[in-house]
C-alpha cells in the first residue's frame, strides 16, 4: 500500500516538470518572468508550510531569510565578483545559521507570540540591511550586472522547487513529519509521548529557512537591483503565507495549487485592474477565507475527494 | 502486604501553586509489576502528582528514583524514553490526525518503520479503532479518543504506565476489554500500572494497592479492602462524623 500513490504523485511532478522544461523557450520574456516568480512562491509557500502548516509556528517574517539570500548573492556578485551560481550556496549557509540563533529563543513563544516575534526578527534584518552601509550599501541598494539572464534564471528556480517539493513531499509523508504534526496539534502530548520538541521545531525551522534564502539570491540575480526595502518587504511574506493557505496548509500539494492559481490571478487582476487590482485580490481572499477556511484540500477533504492524513 | 520490588520510588515531592500546596511532601513507593491506584478527592493533588513525575512540571523539591536515577528534572520526553508512558484527563488526542497518525506519532525513530505500523495495526485492533484508522481523532466519540490514547500510550511497549481517570466517558463494555488488557500487561508482561481513578469499582476490584492523597499529602496506602475502612480516607472525602 502507499506504493502507488507515491507512483502517481510521482507521475504528476514529472508532468509538471517536462511542462516547465519546454515552456520557456516557447513563451515571451514577460511569461517566462510570470513563471519565474510563480515558481520563487511555490519555493516561499511550501518553505512556510514547513514550519507553519506542518509544525503549527504561524511565521510573519519569513522574507526575512529571502532577503538574506538576496543580499548574500548581491553583496558576492557586485563586491567580491562570485560567480552567481556560487552566492546561493553562502546564502543558503547564512540563513540556516540565522535560523538556528532566532529560532532557538523564538520558537520557546508560541501562537500569536510567536508571529509577532517573527515580525519583529524580519524588521530588525530590513533594518541592519538599511544601516550597515560597509557591507549593504545601505538604503540605496546594490544594482548587478545587467546581462540577459532569463533562462538561467529560469531553470535555476526550478531546480530549487523541485529540490523544495521533494522535501516537502518527504517531510509530510515521513515520521518526522508525523512529529511536526503532533507538535502543532498539542505540544504537551507531543513531548509527553516522547518528541523532543525543541530538536524538531528547529530542524523544522531550518529546513523552512534555507530554500526561500536560494529563492532570494536567484530573484536577486533576476531583477539585478535589491535595496532593503523590496527585499524584506512584509508583502512577500503575506503572499507565502496566503498562496500556502489558499491551497491547504498542512499539505503537500496545497501550496503548490494554491500559488499557481493565485499568483495567475493575482498577476491577470494586476493586468486588467491596474488600480483597482489589490481590492478585487482582496475580495478574493476573503470570499475563500470565508467558504473554504482550510483552503482548497481541506475543501477537498471535506468532501471527500482526498483522504486524511498524509501517512495511510 | 508482600514486599515487592519498587518500580518508582517517589520521596517528598512538592509543587506549589503560589500559595496552593498542590503536592505538598508527598511521599510513597510504587510496587514492581503491579496494578496500584492513586486516589483522593478533587484537588488533592493527583494529576499535579502525574505531571510531576512524566516532567509536564517541574517539581520545587523533592525526588523520583526510576531504576535507580532520579528523573526530577528531566524533559517529558527524556523519560517517556526510560520507559514511562501516560494518558491524560482530558485527552489530548491530535485531532487533525489520522487515528494512524496518532498511533505512529508515539513510535520510537529507532524502530523500523514496517516494525511501528504492525505494532499500531495490532493496537488498533485490540481497542476496536481500525475502522476508524482515517478518520481525524478530533471526529471520534470521548470514549473512542480515551482508547485511543490508551493504544498510543502502548506503541513503546512501556515499562510503567500512567493512566489518569481511564474509566470516565467510556462505557462499561470496552471498560471491560480495557482492564482485561491492563491486567494482561501486568501478568504476562510484569508491566507496572498505576491508576488514577474516581471510579471506586476499577479501583477496589482491580487494584493491588492504593495510595490516597488529601491536599498533597499522603494519608494512606494499602490493600483495597483496607483503605474502605481507614478512619482518615473516609474522613477526607467526608468530612468529619
Amino acid at each position: 500500500m502507499g506504493q502507488n500513490e507515491h507512483l502517481r504523485n510521482f507521475g504528476m511532478l514529472a508532468v509538471l516538470i517536462i511542462i516547465l522544461c519546454v515552456l520557456p523557450s516557447n513563451i515571451n520574456l514577460y511569461q517566462r518572468s510570470v513563471i519565474l516568480f510563480t515558481m520563487m512562491y511555490v519555493i516561499l509557500s511550501l518553505s512556510w508550510n514547513i514550519i507553519s502548516g506542518y509544525t503549527g509556528y504561524v511565521s510573519f517574517g519569513h522574507v526575512m531569510f529571502y532577503g538574506i539570500g538576496a543580499y548574500a548573492t548581491g553583496i558576492l556578485v557586485v563586491d567580491y565578483g562570485w560567480h552567481w551560481i556560487a552566492t546561493l550556496g553562502v546564502g543558503v549557509f547564512v540563513s540556516f545559521v540565522v535560523s538556528l540563533c532566532i529560532g532557538f529563543p523564538v520558537l520557546r513563544l508560541k501562537g500569536p507570540y510567536f508571529a509577532i516575534a517573527m515580525l519583529g526578527a524580519a524588521e530588525g534584518t530590513r533594518v541592519v540591511a538599511t544601516v550597515w552601509e560597509s557591507l549593504t550599501h545601505g538604503g540605496e541598494g546594490i544594482g548587478l550586472p545587467n546581462v540577459e539572464n532569463s533562462f538561467e534564471t529560469y531553470f535555476a528556480m526550478l531546480v530549487v522547487m523541485l529540490a523544495t517539493i521533494i522535501v516537502s513531499y518527504w517531510v509530510g509523508h515521513s515520521r518526522f513529519g508525523i512529529r511536526l504534526n503532533a507538535i502543532r496539534e498539542d505540544e504537551i502530548a507531543a513531548e509527553s509521548l516522547g518528541i523532543n520538541t525543541t530538536f524538531y521545531k528547529l530542524s523544522a525551522f531550518a529546513l523552512s529557512a534555507i530554500f526561500p534564502a536560494a529563492a532570494g539570491g536567484i530573484q536577486a540575480y533576476k531583477i539585478l537591483y535589491i535595496d532593503p526595502e523590496t527585499e524584506f518587504f512584509i508583502l512577500v511574506t503575506i503572499y507565502m503565507k496566503l498562496f500556502a493557505m489558499f491551497g491547504g496548509k498542512g499539505t503537500v500539494i496545497g501550496p503548490i495549487l494554491g500559488t499557481f492559481i493565485l499568483y495567475i490571478v493575482q498577476e491577470i487582476t494586476w493586468v486588467k485592474f491596474p488600480t483597482a487590482h489589490l481590492i478585487a485580490f482582496g475580495v478574493f481572499i476573503v470570499l475563500v477565507a470565508r467558504f473554504m477556511p482550510r483552503g482548497l484540500m481541506g475543501y477537498a477533504i471535506d468532501k471527500g475527494w482526498a483522504r486524511k492524513g498524509m501517512v495511510h | 502486604m508482600a514486599d515487592a520490588e519498587i518500580a518508582l520510588d517517589i520521596q517528598n515531592l512538592k509543587k506549589y501553586f503560589g500559595g496552593i500546596k498542590a503536592v505538598d511532601g508527598c511521599t510513597f513507593q510504587v510496587p514492581k509489576g503491579q496494578i496500584s491506584g492513586l486516589i483522593g478527592p478533587n484537588g488533592s493533588g493527583k494529576t499535579t502528582t502525574f505531571n510531576l513525575l512524566t516532567g509536564v512540571l517541574a517539581a520545587d523539591s523533592g525526588e523520583v528514583l526510576y531504576n535507580g536515577e532520579n528523573i526530577v528534572g528531566l524533559r517529558p520526553y527524556e523519560i517517556f524514553n526510560r520507559g514511562i508512558s501516560r494518558t491524560f484527563q482530558i485527552t489530548r488526542i491530535y485531532r487533525e490526525m489520522t487515528v494512524f497518525e496518532n498511533m505512529l506519532s508515539a513510535s520510537s525513530m529507532k524502530v523500523p518503520l514496517r516494525e511501528a505500523r504492525a505494532r499500531a495495526e495490532q493496537l488498533m485492533e485490540f481497542v476496536t479503532l481500525t475502522k476508524l484508522r482515517g478518520e481525524y481523532g478530533g471526529n471520534l466519540s470521548y470514549g473512542q479518543q480515551k482508547l485511543l490514547e490508551f493504544a498510543r500510550a502502548l506503541m513503546t511497549d512501556p515499562d510503567l504506565i500512567l493512566l489518569d481517570e481511564p474509566a470516565a466517558g467510556v462505557n462499561r463494555t470496552l471498560l471491560n476489554n480495557l482492564l482485561d488488557h491492563i491486567h494482561h500487561l501486568q501478568e504476562e508482561q510484569g508491566k507496572t500500572v498505576l491508576i488514577v481513578e474516581h471510579d471506586m469499582n476499577v479501583i477496589m476490584n482491580h487494584c493491588e494497592k492504593v495510595f490516597v492523597l488529601d491536599y498533597g499529602v499522603k494519608i494512606a496506602e494499602g490493600l483495597p479492602e483496607d483503605i474502605q475502612t481507614n478512619e482518615e480516607v473516609i474522613e477526607a472525602y467526608f468530612g468529619h462524623k
